[in-house]
Parts: C-alpha cells; sequence; structure tokens
C-alpha cells in the first residue's frame, strides 16, 4: 500500500487526482500549496509525490528543491506551463518525471506507477553482465528479453535490435541510413522510411505517451536516440 | 585688504596723490629739460643760444660798421659842401649811434672781442683787445666773418674765413674793401660786465648746478605718480558692498575709440609739453635783462607741469578702463575692432559651415586652385613663393589627414554600433564639422534605437509573461473539466441522454484542449517569444519522420501518401522541432481536410541556395475563401464550424516557418490546396 502525497492549488484538481489514485488502490495526502506539501511529506510516509509547479506560498521548484534536501522519494510535477525550461529546471532541480496540464488521468496514472515500481523494485535489481540499461528500460541481451519498469515487452527481432543498438550508445543521435545500415546490414537506398515506422512502434511500445517521448526520443531531421541517463 | 581696496577715500586720495605728484613731476620735468641743454653740451658757447647772441653781435657789428663808413662819407660831404643841407642832421644822428655802438660794444660793456682787419690780414682796423691780447688766446672759440663793404653797404661772405687763402683772393683789386671780422667770446666770463654773453653763461652755469635736484625731483614724483597710480588700477572696478568688479560709464564707451581719445590726448599734451619746455629756454635767452621775465617763466613751468598732469591723469583713466575691463572679463566685448572682427570670423564661419557639402568642396578646390597657381607663378622668379607653395601643401596634407582620420574614427564608430553596441558614443571632439554632424546624428540614432530595443525587450517579456499566465489560467481548469468528464464517464448512468450528453462534453473538453495548446502556440510563434535554434536539419530524415508518425492516421482515411525526394539528404537551417510542428500542422490538415481516397504528394526540391517542401492535396470541400485569408487565425476551408481543428494550424506553420528565416506560401487552384515550405539551404 503506497502513500501518494497530491499537491495543487487547485482543489478541484485535487480531488480528481484523489478519486483516480484511490481507486488504483494508493492512500492519498492532500496539499494546496508548497509549504503544507513539505509539512506533509515530514509528517507521512509517502512513496511518490504529485505537485504543481505553480502555486501560491511556495512554489513547485522551489519546495522540489527543498524536498530533495532530505528526501530521494520520487516526485513528478504537473505542469500548466508548456516551456520547455520550466521542464528542464524541474527535471534538474530533482523531479523525476513530468506531465503537462491538461493531462490524461490514466497517463497520470501510468507514470504513477512506473515510478513507483522504479522507486521500490529497482534499486535491487541486479546488474548482470549482458544487461544494457537506460531508465527505466532494461535489456537483457543474453535472454533477449526487455522490460520496461520491471515489466516484459514482447519486440519484433528488429525492434528489438534497433533498441539494442541505439542503447548501447546513449545520447548518440542515429540516422535513418545509420540504423538501417546497421540493423539490416545492407546499404540502404531509399528504405529509410521503414526504419521510422519500426521506430514508432517501437516507442508506441516503450513510452507511456508516444506522442511526447521520454526515452526514445526522436531528433527531428537528425534521427533517434536514447535519452542519457533518463 | 579687501577693505582697503573698496574705500572711497583712498581712492580720491590716491586721485589727488597722482595728480600732485604728476604736476609736480611736469615742473621738475620741464625743467630739467630745459637744463638738460647745459648737460649734453660740454661748454656753455656750445649752445644754440650762444650762437644766435653771438650772430646777433657780428649782425650788428657789420651794420655799426656800414654806419660808420656811411658817416665818414657824409662828413667827407659836408667837408667838401656837396651834402645836401639835411645831411648835417643824419651826421648828428649817426654819430650818436655810432657812439651808442662804440659803447655797446667797448670792452667794459661786453664779454664780446673783435678784430676788423682787411682781408690780407695786414691792416687793423678796429678792436675791444688790449695791446697786449691775442684774440686767438682770449676767447673760446674763434669766428670769422668776411664781408666787401661796397659804397652803400656790406656784402658778407659768411662766417668761416679763411685766413690762409685770404690774401690769395684774385678778385682784391676789383673789391673796393675786404674786410674780415674776427671776434669770439672769452670761456671764463662772469658778473663783473653783464650782458648777454653773461646771462647765457649764468643760465648755464645755474642750469648745471640745478639739473641734478630737478632730475632727482621728477624722479621721485614720478615714483609716487606711478605708486599712485598703481594703487588706483588695483582698486579699479571694486566698491564698497557690490560683489564683482563694478564698471561705470566709462566702460560702456568702446575701448578703442576711448584708447584712441586717450592717446591723442597724452600724445598732444605731452608735445605741448615739451612745446611749452622748448619755448621757455629761448624765451629766456631772449629775455631782456630788468624786465619781468622770472614771474612768467615760473608761470610758464607751472602751466606746462599742468599740462603734463593732464596727461598723466587722462593716461591714468585709459588704463584704469582697461584694468577694469580686464577684471570684469569684458575687454574683447566692448571693444568696437573686436566685435566687428569677431562678427565678421563668426559670419563667414558661419557662412561656410552652412554651405552645402558640394559648394564647399567645389570653392575650397576653387581657392586652392587659385592660390597654386599664383605661388607658382611667383615661384618662378621668388624662392619665398616656393616656399609658402611647400607650407601650403604641407597644410593641404595635414588638413586631409585631419578629414581622413575623422573619416576613420566615424567609421570605427559605425562599426561598432552596427556590430550591435548600441550604447556605443562617437567622440565627435576635434572632428571636421561635416563628420561631426555626421557622428552625431549617428550617436542620437544608436541612443534611439538603443531605446526602441529596450522598449521591445520589456514589450517581449511582458508578452511572453502574459502567454505563460494566460495559459496556465486556461489550462488549470480545463484539467479539472477533462478530469471529471472522465469520472462522469466512469459513473453508471442509467439515461442514455446523460451518456449522450457525456459523450458531448469528453468531445467538446478535448476540442477545447486542442483550441488552447494551438492557441498559446500561435500566439507565442507569432509574436517571436520562442527560441529558435538554428542548425543543419536533414529535410529527407524529417519528412521520413514526419510520414512515418503519420502513415496509419493518413492510410485510415484512406489517403496515399506520395513522397518525391532528390537524390541524398538535402540539408537546411532550421530548428528541428519547430520545422517538424510546421510539418506536423500541414500534414494535420490534410488528414483533416483532404477528400478521402485521394492522394497526397509531398515535394522536396533544392535549387538556388533554396530547399521548397511542397505538400499537395484535394480539399473535401470547395475552398470558397482565398489563399491570404487560408492563413489567417481561425479561418477554415469550410465556413461551419462543427469539424476538428482550430483553424489555427496554418498560422502556427507560417509563424514558425517565418521564425526560422523561411518563406510560407498557400495557393488555392480550384479544389487542389498547395502549400509551399522555402527554407535556406545549407551547404
Amino acid at each position: 500500500m503506497y502513500t501518494i502525497l497530491i499537491c495543487d492549488d487547485d482543489r478541484d484538481i485535487v480531488s480528481a487526482l484523489d478519486i483516480y489514485l484511490t481507486s488504483e488502490g494508493y492512500q492519498t495526502v492532500k496539499a494546496y500549496d508548497g509549504r503544507e506539501a513539505i509539512r506533509a511529506a515530514e509528517t507521512h510516509e509517502v512513496h511518490l509525490i504529485l505537485m504543481d509547479i505553480m502555486m501560491p506560498e511556495l512554489d513547485g521548484i522551489r519546495a522540489t528543491a527543498r524536498l530533495r534536501e532530505g528526501s530521494n522519494v520520487p516526485i513528478i510535477l504537473l505542469t500548466a506551463k508548456s516551456e520547455d525550461t520550466d521542464k528542464i529546471l524541474g527535471l534538474n532541480i530533482g523531479a523525476d518525471d513530468y506531465i503537462t496540464k491538461p493531462f490524461n488521468p490514466l497517463e497520470v496514472i501510468a507514470r504513477v506507477k512506473s515510478q513507483l515500481r522504479r522507486y521500490t523494485a529497482l534499486g535491487g535489481a541486479e546488474k548482470g553482465p549482458g544487461l544494457i540499461t537506460a531508465g527505466p528500460i532494461a535489456m537483457d541481451d543474453g535472454a533477449k528479453v526487455v522490460t520496461v519498469d520491471g515489466e516484459p515487452i514482447s519486440l519484433t527481432p528488429i525492434e528489438y535490435n534497433i533498441l539494442k543498438l541505439l542503447l548501447s550508445h546513449p545520447g548518440q543521435v542515429f540516422s535513418s541510413t545509420q540504423i538501417y545500415e546497421q540493423v539490416w546490414n545492407d546499404p540502404a537506398y531509399g528504405s529509410e522510411n521503414t526504419v521510422a515506422v519500426h521506430i514508432r512502434h517501437l516507442r508506441e511500445k516503450i513510452e507511456i505517451n508516444p506522442a511526447e517521448p521520454r526515452y526514445l526520443k526522436v531528433v527531428w531531421g537528425l534521427g533517434y536516440k536514447i535519452e542519457k541517463g533518463a | 585688504m579687501k577693505k582697503l581696496q573698496c574705500s572711497a577715500a583712498a581712492k580720491i586720495c590716491a586721485v589727488l596723490v597722482l595728480l600732485a605728484a604728476a604736476f609736480g613731476a611736469g615742473v621738475f620735468g620741464v625743467r630739467a629739460l630745459i637744463s638738460s641743454v647745459s648737460i649734453t653740451r660740454s661748454s656753455w658757447q656750445d649752445s644754440s643760444r650762444f650762437y644766435s647772441a653771438i650772430d646777433e653781435r657780428c649782425q650788428n657789428l657789420v651794420e655799426g660798421i656800414e654806419m660808420s663808413q656811411t658817416l665818414e662819407e657824409l662828413e667827407k660831404q659836408i667837408a667838401e659842401g656837396t651834402a645836401n643841407p639835411l645831411a648835417y642832421a643824419d651826421a648828428e644822428a649817426l654819430r650818436e649811434e655810432k657812439a651808442r655802438m662804440e659803447e655797446r660794444f667797448s670792452r667794459q660793456n661786453t664779454w664780446f672781442r673783435f678784430r676788423l682787419l682787411t682781408d690780407d690780414g695786414q691792416t687793423l682796423l678796429g678792436t675791444n683787445l688790449k695791446d697786449d691780447e691775442a684774440i686767438s688766446r682770449t676767447v673760446k672759440e674763434m669766428h670769422y666773418f668776411s664781408f666787401e663793404l661796397w659804397e652803400g653797404g656790406a656784402y658778407g661772405n659768411g662766417h668761416y674765413y679763411d685766413p690762409e687763402t685770404a690774401g690769395l683772393n684774385p678778385d682784391a683789386e676789383a673789391a673796393p674793401l675786404k674786410l674780415v671780422l674776427e671776434y669770439g667770446v672769452p670761456e671764463k666770463v662772469d658778473d663783473s660786465i653783464q650782458d648777454e654773453f653773461s646771462q647765457i653763461w649764468r643760465l648755464w652755469d645755474m642750469d648745471r648746478a640745478s639739473f641734478d635736484q630737478y632730475l632727482t625731483g621728477f624722479l621721485n614724483l614720478g615714483a609716487l605718480t606711478l605708486l599712485a597710480l598703481f594703487w588706483l588700477l588695483w582698486t579699479a572696478g571694486h566698491k564698497a558692498g557690490a560683489e564683482g568688479t563694478v564698471t561705470t560709464w566709462q566702460e560702456r564707451i568702446w575701448f578703442d575709440l576711448y584708447a584712441v581719445a586717450m592717446i591723442a590726448a597724452v600724445v598732444l599734451l605731452s608735445a605741448c609739453t615739451i612745446w611749452a619746455a622748448e619755448q621757455l629756454y629761448w624765451g629766456r635767452s631772449y629775455a631782456v635783462r630788468g624786465e619781468d621775465f622770472d614771474t612768467f617763466f615760473n608761470l610758464g613751468i607751472m602751466g606746462a607741469g599742468a599740462l603734463f598732469a593732464v596727461g598723466v591723469g587722462c593716461g591714468t583713466l585709459l588704463l584704469r578702463t582697461l584694468a577694469v575691463r580686464l577684471k570684469a572679463h569684458c575687454l574683447a566685448r566692448t571693444t568696437l575692432l573686436c566685435r566687428v572682427v569677431t562678427w565678421m570670423v563668426r559670419t563667414i564661419h558661419d557662412f561656410v559651415r552652412l554651405l552645402p557639402f558640394t559648394w564647399k568642396i567645389v570653392l575650397g578646390f576653387g581657392a586652392y586652385v587659385i592660390v597654386t597657381f599664383f605661388l607658382i607663378m611667383g615661384g618662378v622668379y621668388n624662392g619665398a613663393f616656393m616656399f609658402m607653395y611647400l607650407c601650403l601643401q604641407l597644410a593641404l596634407l595635414i588638413f586631409l589627414s585631419w578629414w581622413a582620420y575623422g573619416y576613420y574614427r566615424l567609421r570605427q564608430g559605425t562599426k561598432t554600433i552596427a556590430g550591435g553596441d548600441l550604447e556605443y558614443q562617437i567622440d565627435t571632439r576635434r572632428m571636421p564639422y561635416d563628420l561631426r554632424l555626421q557622428a552625431e546624428d549617428l550617436n542620437n540614432i544608436s541612443a534611439g534605437l538603443s531605446a526602441a530595443v529596450d522598449e521591445k525587450m520589456k514589450s517581449e517579456r511582458f508578452k511572453a509573461e502574459l502567454i505563460t499566465n494566460v495559459s496556465h489560467d486556461l489550462k488549470t481548469p480545463l484539467t479539472s473539466i477533462i478530469n471529471y468528464v472522465n469520472l462522469l464517464k466512469s459513473t453508471q448512468q442509467t439515461d442514455p441522454k446523460a451518456i449522450e450528453y457525456i459523450e458531448v462534453l469528453d468531445r467538446k473538453s478535448q476540442r477545447l484542449k486542442k483550441l488552447t495548446e494551438d492557441l498559446v502556440e500561435a500566439s507565442k510563434a507569432s509574436t517571436g517569444v520562442l527560441s529558435v535554434t538554428r542548425e543543419k536539419i536533414g529535410m529527407s530524415q524529417l519528412i521520413d519522420q514526419a510520414t512515418a508518425e503519420w502513415e496509419e492516421k493518413l492510410s485510415d482515411r484512406r489517403l496515399t501518401l506520395v513522397t518525391t525526394l532528390p537524390e541524398g539528404e538535402t540539408w537546411v537551417y532550421a530548428d528541428g522541432r519547430h520545422l517538424w510542428r510546421v510539418i506536423d500542422n500541414l500534414l494535420s490538415n490534410c488528414a483533416k481536410y483532404a477528400m478521402e481516397g485521394t492522394r497526397i504528394y509531398l515535394d522536396l526540391e533544392r535549387g538556388k541556395g533554396q530547399v521548397a517542401l511542397s505538400v499537395k492535396n484535394i480539399s473535401r470541400d470547395p475552398l470558397n475563401v482565398p489563399a491570404e485569408r487560408l492563413m489567417e487565425r481561425f479561418v477554415r476551408g469550410e465556413e461551419s464550424r462543427s469539424t476538428e481543428g482550430s483553424g489555427l494550424g496554418l498560422s502556427i506553420a507560417r509563424s514558425l516557418t517565418e521564425l526560422q528565416g523561411g518563406a510560407f506560401d498557400l495557393a488555392v487552384d480550384g479544389d487542389l490546396f498547395k502549400a509551399i515550405v522555402t527554407l535556406p539551404q545549407a551547404n
């Protein structure tokens, strides 16, 4: 039974999230500004925090920074700001993920689950010789098994090979041509489109919201990459 | 000290002292001037006074000799009985006259010594020397006068008779009687015999004795005058109870006019003083003894002193006003000449300045050519002109260098400002006038630009803030709506109508979400708040990625994508994420508005440093609006707004393309809809 702290200055959003999370079987603690959130995190044993950025008294960024001083509890930022700089700032300050408003409740639950799995289970996962990981994605090359947050996903051999190529070079951008030549072992003659389609399928399997990928990212006009250190 | 400087009493005292001292100095000066003659000559006989006196004696003597000859002839006629009846009376009168003359020239009555000789020097006709006296030893300097004695008159040959050649006169026989007068005055005379010579000597002696005294008096009083003058100059312009320099009516007169008048007065008065001194000098010499000349002389001296004092007074007034003007720093301002010259210089200067630049060059060049021509012409004959010509060239070189340096500074400044440093101010000191005007204008522009840029930055920040806040304020309630509609959907509804209503709410809230997002994005893109990071982007790669994203959705609508790409990768300079949004919007447009079962053509073309991507599709509904209108916000191909889409897609696409330095064009040909994105090609 996990306890989730929900913090937003809009009470309706808090109660809506409360209903969703409670129906998923989580306990919730509510807070309506940054100060209350910090107090609640001190008094309750909290396993995850959903935190709005724009709040009175103490905003989400500052509160996150304050909480990070003594805890590594997962924090997901809820943000109405769609500015990239806000997201980057939030992640740099110690948040683990973010969801932009207006959000889909299902996406929230999926992200909450993912973060909780990572926070509770992944800590003890042993790193075998053939294990390649990036964020929640783990690939056991020996067993040819790929898991996301510990949940195995089924991939076609081509998808598997593409993911393996990208995972073994995190942060590096591969163009469609490079991926084609490496995975198919053939010179590419206008068959790059295939690569793009495969990667889209791959993204749909790995990412919670494929339109806003967190791990397998599209670098528009250049290629694809696995986010380094994600 | 300040008090003393301002004291009116001290000033009046100084004026009185000045005038008194000047008067005294004048008196002593005139006296010293008169007596200076005695100092500069070695002997009292070496003076014009003496010469004129001795000449007069000589003339008198010659007249006396003529008279005695006339008398002799008259007596002879009387003795012969040929004289007219009145001759006796004449003779008597002549005899009286002769006696008086003899009396006058006798040793007892004069220091004048003479010898009358025939011109051969043999016969002595008359003298007032003693027998044992030689005239050459008696007198200080011997004078000669030779003359011919005719019947009825004497004709002098001049003063300087040479005794050596006298006897060799070839006309000796022709002349009736040739005579030589030797005369002079002894060096030592005294008051034992009183005549004009003793008087001259006495005055000379007196002058000689008192000259030092007069000079000392003059110098002392002159020093006192100067002291008083300096005091007056020092205190000039200061007045008790007044700050700064006080000017009077005198300072309102043009200085040069004042100076000319005063200098003329001083010169005139000095000339008068000297003239008076001269008159007095001569007058004293000729004054007949016994007349009351001394009183007149003294009065004359006083008058000369007064003239001198007035002259000094005039000079003092001039110096005083000069001092006041200098203290008040208004000398140049109150000088007519200076004002006129300043005015003329300024007028010419302004005229030249205001001349159009072209005229300046033309006139300057013309003047240069003329001057050069004359200098070269002159230089053929005269080296000085050649030198002046060289100097002119040097001056021209310096002038041009000055100009060039000014231009260089202007250029540097312009470059700096153009480089983005709007705060930069060009240093306009010692710049040529025309360049300075340019530089000042540029400085003003840069200041104005700087302000405008600041203003723009401020408004940009304001816009960005506004968009962020509005988007937050819209998104927060929208989040609640979507969430609660979702919750409502999960509840059990028995009424089929309620289920239908919830469906509507769900659909519309999703549409509202999309609209909000598009709205924020459109305003961000059109206000330029978005940050653009342009880099080398592969167009073929991007189109691949985009088609991969859209292929399924398009095929769901039975739309076929036909892509034509040139050989190899096509590189452009663009921001990948923004360019993706452009293509995404275009393809989403196709998905929404293209007629089902048709093909969508995606063509990429390279050429002339530009890359053009065109997207063509057949519209499902007739396009009843012109292409330009389609790009406006909230305009869609069909008038009804029932379909999905915000009507912002094309507007966003255009703004984003333009942000990246590209061009976005639409063309409508019947039902054919064509969008062209043109971007600069990267090498």
